[in-house]
């Protein structure tokens, strides 16, 4: 049951888009969140770690 | 794609060997919207029937025959559209009422000089390949990868980038050789706390955890 050549043709990129998306922005961690990660208990001290210190500019 | 997604997820939790995927989510063969629907969701349409050791529903099957042959991968398809359409071929052929001929591999080659960012992106958007004896170059690729998968999950986490990390953290589960710092277990339960609602990422947590617990016994 197939409507028109164009509604195929916007199916077919929107499954485009769908199977291959972009990585998303990242939005980073606020300190709640780092508190339910820390309540989970242990093995997740890699998660928890401080972030790697970045090249400083100049 | 939400509500397929969905029912996976409830399917998977319940083990039901009667489940029909499809059926739940209202979608049939002559559906359009709802095939492409499962072209995106791809080889998880039989997860729950390959995690829990049951044949798969017949209008399941039937249902992922049609995607196959309706979407097929356009002339200009990405890397990833090509390896999602051998996925299902793939996992059809793995059914016992196959009726798909196995299909050659497609080129990872791709992969193999990604960084690990980009590498767990892919890999991440790849998911559905990740599930027990099913062996693919894309399979050998995350296995001779696992320290930047898991460099990439903790990213993910950190960029509560949900969906990417729910990806990896199921092809690790699925793999050999993770870091014991990595802290798998304890990092899906976060990933599901802060993203499940979003049911892709309910979809991976859960499969992930369902192949631990058949590794473990």
């Amino acid at each position: 049951m197939y409507t028109t050549e164009t509604t195929a043709t916007d199916i077919e990129l929107d499954l485009d888009e769908a199977l291959n998306p972009g990585e998303a922005e990242g939005f980073y961690r606020d300190s709640r969140e780092c508190a339910y990660l820390a309540l989970l208990g242990g093995g997740s001290a890699l998660l928890l770690s401080p972030p790697t210190p970045r090249p400083k500019k100049g | 794609m939400h509500d397929l997604a969905t029912e996976v997820v409830l399917a998977l939790r319940s083990g039901d060997h009667l489940a029909t995927v499809c059926g739940a989510a209202g979608i049939d063969e002559d559906n359009r919207t709802g095939i492409a629907a499962v072209r995106v969701i791809g080889a998880d349409l039989l997860l729950p029937s390959v995690l829990h050791g049951h044949h798969p529903h017949p209008g399941d099957i039937a249902v992922l025959h049609r995607a196959v042959r309706e979407f097929p991968p356009r002339p200009d398809a990405s890397d990833a559209a090509v390896w999602s359409h051998w996925g299902m071929m793939s996992a059809l052929h793995r059914t016992a009422s196959a009726t798909a001929p196995g299909a050659d591999e497609p080129n990872a080659a791709w992969l193999e000089g990604a960084p690990w960012q980009a590498f767990t992106h892919q890999l991440s958007v790849l998911a559905p390949l990740a599930v027990p004896a099913a062996s693919s170059a894309v399979h050998r690729a995350a296995t001779h990868r696992v320290v930047d998968l898991s460099r990439g999950f903790v990213r993910a986490v950190r960029r509560r980038n949900w969906l990417q990390a729910a990806g990896a953290g199921r092809w690790l589960a699925a793999l050999e050789g993770r870091p014991d710092s990595l802290g798998l277990d304890r990092g899906l339960d976060f990933v599901e706390l802060m993203g499940g609602t979003d049911p892709r990422v309910a979809l991976h947590v859960r499969a992930a955890r369902l192949m631990a617990e058949g590794r473990a016994r």
